[in-house]
């Protein structure tokens, strides 16, 4: 008897212990995520609130100093940070301040995570029209790494954006939109921190929606095809991705898509409207883990993927429970390596010709070590100066496992090098928040406007009192 | 208690112990960081069995070597739940003191043990078999615990340890129960 209770009493601690863990590791981390780009940092001041920020502002004009601006930190060329500069920490400015049930709309602070204001609409039946596939981004980072989601009708994170407030280089407040101060608005999205501070944001919103997962396996080139017609054309399908195989034997062929399509019996709702929390990390952690050793581990990833995503075809799930997708099995803590993303766009139409033409790159390279490539639909946007999806196109997110010695920079510099050659080729581009592997010419190449965004930097902030390597790394 | 049954016992928790040792110090470099801070973990540690020794001599004699190998095996499994949680390096401090009353009750209690059970003539021999196998299993076990730390989190260490000690506890209990 004495036994049994002992037991109970364990297994009660053992699962509160384990509760409490997984709630405080959902919480945001403070380093740096990639040690690609070590920088020393004359201070991190965390902005409580507006008129803290403007001291902060106005202080660093007084004293010369540089500012750069900080959410999650998950840029990973330098975008957050700048040598012997003031790190503005916005994660503590996060406040969610209006939830318009009326016009649907959701007034946030810029530090505030797209998890966070999920947890504040959710209970009002609302969800947001785009946000990043992973939600653990604060808002402001999001908009000024111009980043997209899984959604599929309703353009880019910009077009979900009513307006937002915004500090200068002189503290002083403007009011941006697609209709105010339309200049800097579209430098300020996919503006990388160089123009200001973005303050508080109001996002469009719709109806939280019971989605049916649609699954479905097939080869690269009849994935256009099969996106077009049973995809983009179905008015029930809302959200979209597809994974290619990096798996040696089905290598760059083999193909798995995941679709949300509207489910049939609405009524059923309000049984998956709760939140779910990111469980079970072990699993794909370690499949992912084997994945980085060799080829039978990439095998075996890419088949548990597939067997997965069977499995889940028919399932039900909310709208708001589909925009936050786990990732915290993507962590990886080594210190001589390091797991850096790279992002592709190419227009549809090329998709078929392009694939071959980056396997042809991959396999001319077998040390290069590529764990995944999810595939997502990003409809033409020209919201940005710094547009990424000129036409409608899809991306393909690379994740890559390297080395942070020299020579393994120098080889995947190589590597990135000649397959964004192969997209620039394509008509394609790239994402521009990650490491300084591309040259400047391919920057001009994949952002015909690239000149005009560094004018727009010096005539909006002259002092560059808002400064961060990605501009000193690309500035023609 | 069984000799036999002692080393098995032994080499149990000898694996669960050298699980989380080693991979500690990544706890502990993520939550604090620097040398001194290090120092005072481990000397606190230290200190702490220090201090408990005499009483933890005393009461081995009075109720029992599997008594106290009970609060052992009981207390390392509670007390490893809360390594997951630890944010601060004051929670570090706490959980090093709680360790080193602890550690010092195995100790104590593995040398009890074997000092009541061999034969003075052949202890050389009976000590350095027993070291064998616990040593084996300590090294198994930290060289496994590498390659799951690579796959699995830190945080799943001081679970699966924590199960393993819990496991330790109940052997020890069957085997009282059995017997009276």
């Amino acid at each position: 008897m004495k036994t049994v209770w002992m037991v109970l009493l364990y297994l009660c601690i053992f699962s509160l212990s384990i509760y409490l863990y997984s709630v405080q590791s959902n919480g945001p981390a403070d380093e740096l995520h990639q040690r690609l780009l070590p920088v020393d940092i004359k201070t991190v001041k965390a902005g409580m609130s507006k008129a803290e920020l403007q001291e902060i502002v106005t202080e660093a004009k007084k004293n010369e100093d540089i500012l750069s601006i900080a959410g999650m930190q998950h840029s990973q060329g330098g975008q957050t940070v700048y040598p012997n500069g003031i790190m503005i920490d916005m994660k503590p400015y996060n406040q969610i301040l209006e939830v318009d049930l009326q016009a649907k709309t959701v007034t946030v602070q810029s530090g505030a995570t797209w998890a966070d204001i999920q947890e504040a609409i959710n209970p009002h039946g609302l969800s947001l029209k785009v946000s990043q596939s992973q939600n653990i981004f604060t808002v402001g980072g999001s908009l000024s790494v111009n980043a997209h989601g899984l959604d599929i009708r309703n353009g880019g994170l910009s077009d979900t954006v009513s307006s937002m407030r915004f500090m200068n280089a002189d503290g002083k407040i403007l009011q941006l939109s697609p209709t105010e101060n339309r200049e800097l608005f579209a430098a300020v999205i996919g503006g990388y921190g160089l123009f200001g501070i973005i303050l508080d944001v109001t996002l469009q919103l719709t109806d939280d929606e019971l989605y049916e997962i649609e699954t479905n396996s097939m080869s690269y080139s009849d994935y256009p095809s099969y996106f077009k017609q049973q995809v983009k054309d179905d008015p029930e399908a809302a959200m979209h991705l597809a994974r290619i195989s990096i798996s040696p034997e089905t290598f760059m062929e083999e193909m798995y898509t995941i679709t949300y399509k509207s489910a049939q019996d609405q009524k059923q709702l309000a049984d998956y409207q709760k939140l779910k929390t990111e469980n079970l990390i072990a699993v794909p952690k370690f499949f992912l883990g084997l994945s980085r050793i060799n080829d039978a581990g990439k095998n075996s990833f890419w088949e548990t993927q597939k067997i997965y995503t069977e499995k889940i075809d028919g399932n039900l799930v909310s709208r708001n429970n589909a925009m936050r997708s786990d990732s915290e099995f993507m962590e990886y803590d080594n210190s001589r390596k390091t797991e850096i993303l790279q992002e592709y766009f190419v227009p549809i139409g090329q998709f078929e010709e392009y694939i071959p033409a980056l396997k042809a790159v991959l396999e001319a390279h077998p040390d290069f070590n590529l764990l995944n490539v999810t595939i997502r639909y990003v409809e033409q946007n020209d919201n940005a100066v710094l547009s990424y999806a000129k036409e409608d196109m899809f991306s393909l997110v690379l994740l890559i496992n390297q080395g942070t010695d020299a020579e393994s920079v120098e080889k995947t510099q190589e590597v990135v090098r000649e397959m964004i050659d192969a997209t620039l080729a394509h008509d394609g581009s790239y994402y521009l928040p990650y490491f300084g592997y591309p040259t400047k010419k391919q920057m001009e190449k994949a952002y015909p406007r690239t000149g005009e965004f560094f004018e727009l930097k010096d005539r909006f902030d002259p002092d560059h009192r808002f400064m961060n390597l990605f501009y000193e790394e690309y500035r023609p | 208690m069984n000799y036999k049954r002692f080393i098995y016992y032994q080499g149990t928790i000898g694996m669960a112990s050298s699980m989380i040792f080693p991979f500690y110090i990544l706890l502990i470099r993520n939550v604090g960081d620097s040398y001194a801070q290090f120092g005072w973990a481990y000397g606190l540690f230290a200190l702490t069995a220090a201090l408990c020794f005499p009483l933890i001599g005393k009461y081995a004699d009075r109720v029992g070597d599997k008594t106290l190998l009970f609060i052992y095996s009981w207390g390392m499994a509670i007390l490893l739940l809360f390594f997951p949680l630890a944010s601060e390096v004051w929670h570090v401090y706490i959980l090093q003191v709680l360790m080193g009353v602890l550690g010092a009750v195995q100790k104590n209690s593995e040398k009890t043990v074997l000092a009541r059970y061999v034969t003075k003539e052949i202890a050389g021999t009976q000590i350095g078999n027993y070291h064998v196998w616990t040593s084996v299993a300590a090294a198994i076990a930290v060289i496994a615990t590498g390659y799951l730390v690579d796959f699995l989190t830190i945080a799943s260490i001081f679970y699966i340890a924590s199960l393993v000690f819990a496991w330790s506890g109940l052997q020890l209990w069957k085997l009282e129960t059995a017997k009276a």
